[in-house]
């Protein structure tokens, strides 16, 4: 194991999450925690990524669009620090750099990883890694050499620290053209915020007609939420732009509330992370009710305008 | 335009079952097929083929029932096959996959666009396509959506989470397909009928100047163990005919869980 933990994500949230983990598995006095930052050296915040636990910022003169040139940007990094390990946030762009940067490091590669530990005297890693899509987990252990690992959102906790000083260092990457080029550049009409959302109302198959959305939506604001579906209503009546599930997003909310889904076991990989999940259905053998902490058995069409109706007349609120 | 399709003979992870009790994941009796993320891939080459002329190959790495099930893919409009033996028997790791991968690409000759699903189905790392541009020293174009070809370039939307983007790239290239893009046709049964002539090549990696040893060497991590993950839930059921009552004892069991606060 090298001197240096080194973190990157292209999500601040993620990369606070993976700096705390990475100040937990560092040695202290021996190892020192890195973090990866692309453009300027004026644009670090130092006193954000110190607080969060990093001893170091290695600035990138790369930009966060173009993946070839963080590819190499990013391997420029762990090969002249050099760092034994690199946790890379889970993200889209993520995933596409981390097995390229381990390609050309010559680095193990542990994809999905849920949990760390360094173990014995040569620090060995042992990481548990999901396996098909979620539904198992393996436990590896890498070899001496680099490895890259990479995480979701929500597996690893952020650290405060009082730490106030961290050294910034330039790291220069010998590619500076990309082959790829960028012409444009659209955002999605997609929800935003259905990861940091306390109440989901998540609709399924049950809902017939695209009108009836208003009546969900309803619900949703009476419980201060946000409405999310099942893929079906994204990808073929094309009702949403974004999903839940396997393919889709994977939210971790308080409460998610399913509405007429069926439950699926794609879909339920998307929202069993939640804390609690209530589900509405009236197919008395519907999977969902034996994903959930309670089921009601009843027509959605008539529940949901009583369930509204009740938690007015109850003042009730999401948030204490 | 000379395409090269990557495809996968996956497991349909919605049929994985795992023991509550010991936590075991079930793979007895699991389906396979080629993956619906391997479709839209071919569905994306047969098209692309359609429009500017040219071939798609398919490449593959699998078992005795991914041979047999490599027809229903030749019958989507692939004009050919390479299929390669795999000598782990679907247990091996990434990097040796893509190793066999690697050497059946360059036994396979010239090309203009290596196409891959963006994950696969079953194993949903995402590892291949990206470790295979590295490989090949190509430009990768990731989560692509939608594609369009003038000569040389190579104009793709990419789906990002939360944008979209477009961009061009001079092929050769790699590029991995986004999930829900280019719904695969249904295949009639002349199509079907058509593809047991379509001409299959059968290698093993000892043809491709592999050894299996050497591979196994190259490995990157041993597996030390393996469970399903089991989410336990409570599953209390309301039932009832008045839906005041109903969404009155919902209301009380969100309260009491702590996710709903009721004014005092």
């Amino acid at each position: 194991m090298a001197e240096c933990i080194l973190v990157w994500s292209d999500d601040d949230s993620l990369l606070a999450e993976l700096l705390g983990e990475a100040s937990r598995l560092a040695v202290p006095g021996e190892q020192e925690v890195g973090v990866c930052s692309l453009g300027a050296p004026s644009d670090v915040d130092q006193q954000r990524l110190a607080s969060l636990g990093a001893d170091v910022v290695y600035v990138l003169d790369a930009k966060a669009d173009s993946p070839g040139l963080l590819v190499a940007g990013l391997t420029a990094a762990m090969a002249e620090v050099p760092a034994g390990l690199f946790l890379i946030g889970a993200t889209r762009t993520g995933m596409e750099v981390a097995p390229r940067v381990a390609e050309r490091v010559g680095a193990g590669y542990a994809p999905w990883t849920t949990g760390i530990q360094l173990e014995g005297s040569d620090r060995q890693l042992i990481a548990s890694c999901m396996l098909f899509a979620g539904f198992g987990r393996a436990v590896c252990r890498y070899g001496s050499g680099p490895t890259i690992v990479t995480s979701a959102l929500g597996v690893f906790e952020a650290v405060e620290t009082v730490r106030d000083t961290i050294r910034v260092e330039a790291v220069g990457a010998k590619e500076v053209d990309s082959r790829v080029e960028i012409v444009e550049e659209k955002a999605k009409d997609a929800a935003a915020g259905l990861e940091q959302a306390r109440v989901i109302v998540d609709c399924g198959k049950g809902i017939r007609e695209r009108d009836d959305l208003e009546m969900v939506r309803s619900l949703a604001q009476v419980l201060d939420g946000e409405l999310a579906c099942s893929r079906p209503l994204s990808s073929d009546r094309d009702w949403f732009a974004d999903w839940l599930g396997l393919s889709g997003t994977k939210v971790r909310a308080e409460l998610c509330l399913t509405l007429g889904i069926s439950g699926a076991v794609q879909h339920v990989v998307g929202i069993r992370e939640s804390r609690v999940v209530a589900a509405v259905n009236n197919d008395p053998d519907a999977a969902i009710f034996t994903q959930a902490d309670v089921g009601v058995m009843a027509d959605l069409y008539e529940f949901v305008p009583a369930l509204m109706e009740r938690l007015k007349a109850r003042h009730i609120r999401s948030s204490s | 335009m000379r395409i090269l399709a990557l495809v996968k003979y996956s497991f349909d992870i919605a049929e994985l079952r795992v023991n509550p009790e010991t936590e075991e994941l079930r793979m007895r009796g699991v389906p396979e097929r080629f993956g619906d993320i391997d479709k839209n891939v071919v569905e994306a080459a047969v098209r692309l083929k359609e429009e500017h002329g040219g071939t798609v190959r398919v490449l593959t790495v699998g078992g005795p029932a991914a041979r047999t099930a490599l027809k229903e893919i030749l019958a989507m409009g692939v004009d050919d096959g390479v299929f390669v033996v795999d000598p782990f028997e679907g247990g091996g790791q990434p990097s040796a996959m893509v190793d066999i991968l690697e050497a059946a690409i360059g036994r396979s000759g010239q090309f203009d666009l290596l196409l891959c699903g963006f994950a696969s189905d079953d194993g949903y790392t995402s590892q291949t396509g990206p470790r295979l541009a590295e490989r090949l020293s190509l430009p990768l174009v990731s989560y692509a959506q939608e594609l369009s070809v003038a000569g040389d370039v190579l104009t793709a939307t990419r789906d990002l989470k939360d944008h979209t983007q477009g961009v061009r790239v001079v092929t050769p290239a790699v590029v991995t397909i986004a999930e829900e893009s280019f719904t695969p046709r249904s295949v009639t049964l002349l199509d079907a009928m058509k593809a047991q002539k379509k001409p299959v090549e059968d290698l093993t990696v000892e043809e491709l100047g592999l050894e299996v040893e050497a591979l196994e060497a190259r490995s990157e991590f041993i597996e030390l163990s393996r469970k399903g993950v089991v989410v336990r839930r409570r599953q209390e059921i309301l039932k009832g005919e008045d839906q005041d009552v109903l969404a009155d004892r919902l209301i009380d069991v969100l309260v009491r869980d702590g996710v709903l606060f009721e004014e005092a």
